[in-house]
């Protein structure tokens, strides 16, 4: 942001605390200005009270040990250097085609130990893996699929054979490969620079979930299946390789990390069984049309279920609606459903998936002083956010936790073992056609 | 040659890494030869705290540079999001912003 600043003429210092270094240091040198000035104060900034601020500014930077006030006084009226000024490019090398020959073992290790894996064996992508991957497409190997950035940072370009090589990375087979080039063409890493280590979820509807293999029954969201399994891990070795995504410390600062970013959230919907129309068909695709849905957020929570509804004491719509409680606004939900938990809502009454979103969305509220708390406050009301949020009401009145149906999505996917749902806060994104890749 | 690494059971295979756009470098804005009798924003970016510290900063600039005249604006938006309207401020009223906190 300090550099978007100084390419308007001004001069302007920016301060970061000392545990993203790296991090603020990636972002000005790829935003074309590696000298921007940069002031480092201890970390935290948040939690601290205002005589701590002030000891702060009273103290040293702790990543030069110069006086902080020194290091923004000079940053702001001290002479440019003629590296400052610099115009022109920094280029990179473009990196080898092939690498090797070198043994299995070595190859493994060497992949590890420049990043390019996520700590699991791979699959080597060998010439011959990596043209059976192509025969699953049409498209050329040397099309671009699209762009793709792991944060704020410059979006890095991709062609259909760089995609392929991480699709055998991932251990998938040729058929589901348009599959992954939808994704990919989606332009979302799955991995995603933010402190809140979010995860990714996708949801695949149409034909193309039976072709593959996709497995939408018992355990459809665990690893029971090598189509669920490497499509998602797939997504995440793009946007590692192809997005330069997942750097830790670098182009990623999620505190804690995710396991579900391994290989994500994978969803085919079970369509067969499901009371309701397609999540494809509510975003505006075609019955019969082969969609992935992309969502974004903190993470999924299974619910109780087990106990069936009646007409008489309706349980599933209020179970669900107790999870959204927890639930920060700006993500949304995408409530994910067993069948038999969907055809007993449906009985309930509900008997679109808008009816439920409708009634999730009403249902759902909290204390305005509450909502002013949420982590992503700021982030409701701007650009960003899918609606301008209740933010001014008094605090003790209740407003609606989602500024509108539209932001709480629902799939069906199980084996009907047992009526349950999971919810996760999880907000919608886009929607690729799967067809024209394939 | 293929034969004799396929002897000693090596193998070649392609490389995973995409490769990065050039960067175009933006040269910085020229600097002010003192502070004094300029206006110099600070800008709340909105993470935690940032505030509260920038209004310490601002405390030193009133006591060390009593010449400098001081804005403290709030950012609209999240963290990474620009304020177009607020940049048109800054560009025609601002002589030099300290933001933060960034990263």
């Amino acid at each position: 942001m300090a550099v978007e600043i100084e390419k308007m003429g001004k001069p302007a210092v920016a301060i970061v605390s000392n545990r993203f270094v790296e991090p603020a240091k990636t972002k000005a040198r790829k935003s074309g200005m590696p000298n921007a000035r940069l002031v480092f104060v201890p970390h935290p900034v948040s939690g601290k009270t205002p005589d701590q601020h002030r000891a702060y500014v009273a103290g040293k930077d702790p990543a030069t040990g110069k006086p902080l006030m020194e290091e923004i006084i000079d940053g702001l009226s001290k002479p440019l250097s003629d590296d400052d000024k610099k115009t022109g490019f920094v280029e990179t090398k473009p990196a080898p085609r092939l690498i090797g020959p070198e043994t299995p073992d070595n190859l493994q290790r060497l992949f590890m130990a420049r990043g390019w894996t996520d700590y699991l064996p791979i699959a080597l992508p060998t010439e011959q893996k990596v043209k059976d991957m192509l025969r699953g497409t049409s498209r050329a190997p040397d099309e671009w699929v699209g762009k793709m950035a792991g944060g704020e940072f410059e979006p890095w370009q991709f062609t259909v054979e760089q995609v392929a090589v991480n699709a055998v990375m991932a251990g998938a087979k040729p058929d589901y490969f348009p599959v992954i080039l939808a994704i990919a063409a989606a332009g979302i890493p799955s991995l995603y620079d933010s402190p809140h280590s979010l995860v990714r979820a996708v949801v695949v509807n149409g034909p193309v979930r039976e072709e593959i293999g996709m497995n939408s029954e018992i355990g459809a969201m665990g690893p029971f299946s090598q189509a669920n399994a490497t499509i998602g891990r797939a997504w995440t070795l793009i946007s590692r390789n192809l997005a330069n995504a997942g750097i830790a410390g670098e182009t990623y600062t999620g505190s804690q990390g995710n396991s579900l970013n391994f290989n994500n959230i994978v969803i085919a919907e079970n369509e067969a069984r499901s009371p309701w129309a397609p999540l494809s068909v509510q975003k505006g695709f075609k019955a019969g049309e082969s969609v992935v849905s992309i969502f974004c957020g903190l993470g999924i929570h299974a619910g109780q279920g087990g106990k069936r509804g009646s007409a008489a004491k309706p349980a599933f719509d209020r179970q669900i609606a107790s999870i959204l409680e927890t639930f920060t606004s700006y993500f949304g939900a995408l409530v994910v459903c067993d069948p038999l938990a969907a055809k007993d809502l449906k009985a309930q009454g509900y008997d679109t998936k808008e009816k439920l979103s409708e009634w999730l969305c009403k249902t759902s509220t909290l204390t305005a002083a509450d909502y002013r708390e949420q982590s992503f406050f700021e982030l409701l009301g701007t650009s960003k956010a899918p609606a301008k949020p209740a933010s001014k009401a008094p605090p003790a009145q209740r407003v609606a936790r989602f500024a509108s149906p539209q932001d709480i999505n629902i799939v069906v996917t199980g084996g009907e073992t047992l009526a349950v749902f999971q919810a996760g806060n999880l907000k919608y994104l886009t929607s690729i056609a799967v067809d024209k890749w394939r | 040659m293929t034969a004799a690494y396929a002897q000693e059971g090596k193998i070649s295979v392609l490389n995973p890494k995409g490769n990065p756009p050039p960067i175009p470098l933006a040269p910085m804005a020229p600097r002010p030869e003192s502070l004094e009798g300029k206006t110099v924003y600070f800008v709340d970016i909105k993470y935690e705290g940032g505030g509260s510290l920038l209004k310490m900063i601002m405390e030193w600039f009133s006591k060390n540079t009593p010449k400098a005249n001081l804005v403290f604006r709030e950012k609209a938006g999240m963290y990474d999001e620009q304020d177009t309207t607020l940049w048109a401020e800054i560009k025609s009223k601002g002589d030099a912003v300290v933001l933060a906190v960034g990263h």
